[in-house]
């Protein structure tokens, strides 16, 4: 229990630490001292330096935090500066379009990912680990969003590419998960036993492993939202990806920091749970 | 498997020489431009041919190899020495900043930090401001690992026994425990020089890594964008084949080789 608390505690702290960061990189961004009424030749001397004297107050890093996350959880994440729209109008129409992306690469990387390291370890046959493992040592070589444009190019879906971008990063994790559970006591004597297969499969295997495959969901989330990036921009999806590299190349920083915000927690929510489910395990 | 290392081996050591010898090795400066025979087809004179601004591609693919080659090992040693650091002054395991670090995709990260430098920074600049902000961006994976290590190394009774004999910190650190990190550290190495040289093709691809003139994989990848180009010239497709190699050679020495080739 204490256990399980000090994980959700964890998740709060990196929020606030997120918060925080996201909040200083805006608070200390170029120009956002500039206010345009200073060039406003309406204002006296003595408004304008009232007028400069509150806004220094009021940016002072721990209110504008304290502000900037107040907002935030009341779902206000400022203005684009480049695009002129709440972020957050931004971010639920883009969300859609990358979580259906990054939710099927996930899922089509770990598949792929329990699929080959099954063929590398169980059958004990060196074709099909030689095949395995090359494949994915292939495919770790090769940048992610080079291959996103040989599947654009093609018309075919992103999402296979995307999973073929995880696969073999979690590859070697589930290779070793699997070869510990083979040699495991219990399994041997189910071995020796004679129980079947499929019995040995699912009851001493799948379900053995499914705790620690659901906590590498968060290294694979992770993976996937990074290769999202490349693979959006380059390839026109109108997803969060292709946002943040457009705030990126526009110097939008309330932006970024805003989607910065939101994928923290998105990820960390995502590692806190595989972690209680470990833990549970 | 010691003989897949020395293939590896083999593979990789003229490729970091093309990498160091670039002046020597490239007929032409990589910026030079044969403006009557831009984009032309390979030739004895181009043995790739040239881009659309009339530069020589080899020339390019070799100056890009010394660039991408040489500085990820630099990055990788900044992130190492950074995790070290910060490990070191950690007292209770994983913060929730390496945390948060950890949570954040590091390319996401990378462009955040990227967006606040100034834009009229010039080329080497910018190729330092890259690679040293991959270092920056980088720390957290080996601070993982180092502050586990640390932690465990904390609980030891010959560190105990250091401490009550009155050893110094520095010396403690410098004598007793650089001995045990030393591995994790050259492991953490071999990890994240692969995964730097994919992260400035990453970079250089979406225009956000190495700025033109000067050359990277990461940035002469960017022809890939466009297929004509790609069917017209294949060469086009070297810097990705020579990056494919490099990686490949960077996991066959780091992979515990346990196929029975």
């Amino acid at each position: 229990m204490a256990h399980r608390l000090s994980i959700l505690l964890n998740l709060v702290a990196v929020v606030l630490v997120g918060g925080f960061a996201a909040s200083a990189l805006v608070r200390f961004s170029p120009g956002f001292d500039v206010d345009e009424n200073s060039w406003n030749p309406k204002f006296s001397a003595a408004t304008l330096e009232a007028m400069h004297r509150a806004r220094e107050r009021d940016n002072s890093l721990p209110r504008f935090y304290l502000h900037y996350l107040a907002a935030a959880m009341r779902g206000d994440l400022g203005q684009s500066e480049s695009l002129k729209i709440p972020i957050a109008d931004l971010l639920r129409e883009r969300a859609p379009v990358t979580g259906r992306l990054v939710a099927l690469g996930t899922a089509g990387g770990l598949i792929l990912g329990v699929f080959a390291a099954w063929a590398a370890v169980w059958p004990r046959r060196m074709g099909l680990e030689i095949l395995a493992v090359s494949s994915g040592g292939l495919l770790l070589a090769i940048p992610p969003a080079v291959l996103a444009l040989a599947f654009f190019f093609q018309e075919a879906p992103l999402s296979p590419a995307v999973a073929l971008a995880v696969f073999p990063r979690v590859f070697g994790t589930m290779r070793a998960i699997l070869e510990d559970l083979f040699a495991s006591p219990a399994l041997l004597a189910a071995r020796a036993r004679g129980t079947r297969p499929s019995t040995i499969a699912l009851r001493y295997v799948v379900a053995a492993a499914l705790p620690q495959w659901v906590a590498l969901l968060g290294v694979a989330l992770v993976l996937a939202f990074g290769f999202i990036i490349p693979i959006e921009a380059l390839c026109d999806v109108p997803g969060i990806g292709q946002l943040a590299w457009k705030a990126a190349l526009s110097r939008d920083l309330p932006l970024l920091c805003g989607l910065a915000l939101i994928i923290t927690f998105a990820v960390a929510s995502v590692q806190t749970f595989g972690e209680l489910i470990g833990s549970k395990a | 498997m010691i003989w897949i290392r020395r293939v590896a081996w083999a593979v990789l050591i003229p490729i970091v020489a093309l990498g160091i010898f670039a002046p020597l090795i490239a007929p032409y400066s990589y910026d030079r431009q044969f403006r009557d025979d831009a984009g032309a087809a390979p030739s004895h004179r181009f043995p790739m041919g040239t881009d659309e601004i009339g530069r020589d591609r080899f020339s390019r693919l070799v100056y890009a190899t010394r660039v991408s080659v040489l500085l990820a090992p630099a990055a990788a040693m900044a992130s190492i020495l950074l995790a070290l650091a910060i490990s070191g002054l950690l007292k209770y395991g994983r913060s929730a900043f390496t945390t948060v670090c950890l949570s954040l995709p590091w390319l996401f990260l990378f462009i955040i930090l990227r967006a606040e430098l100034p834009l009229n920074t010039g080329p080497a600049v910018s190729v330092a401001l890259t690679f040293g902000l991959m270092g920056v961006a980088g720390w957290a994976w080996p601070a993982r690992v180092f502050t586990a290590s640390i932690g465990e190394m904390k609980q030891s009774g010959w560190l105990m026994q250091a401490r009550a004999a009155g050893v110094s910190g520095w010396r403690i650190a410098t004598i007793y425990a650089w001995p045990h990190l030393r591995s994790i550290a050259l492991a953490q190495f071999r990890v994240l020089v692969p995964a730097y040289i994919l992260s400035e093709a990453s970079l250089g691809l979406l225009g956000l890594g190495v700025p033109d003139p000067l050359p990277s994989w990461g940035n002469l990848l960017r022809d890939l964008q466009h297929p004509e180009v790609v069917r017209s010239n294949p060469w086009v497709l070297a810097p990705l084949g020579l990056l494919m190699l490099v990686m490949l050679c960077l996991e066959l020495l780091h992979s515990r080789c346990e196929v029975a080739l």
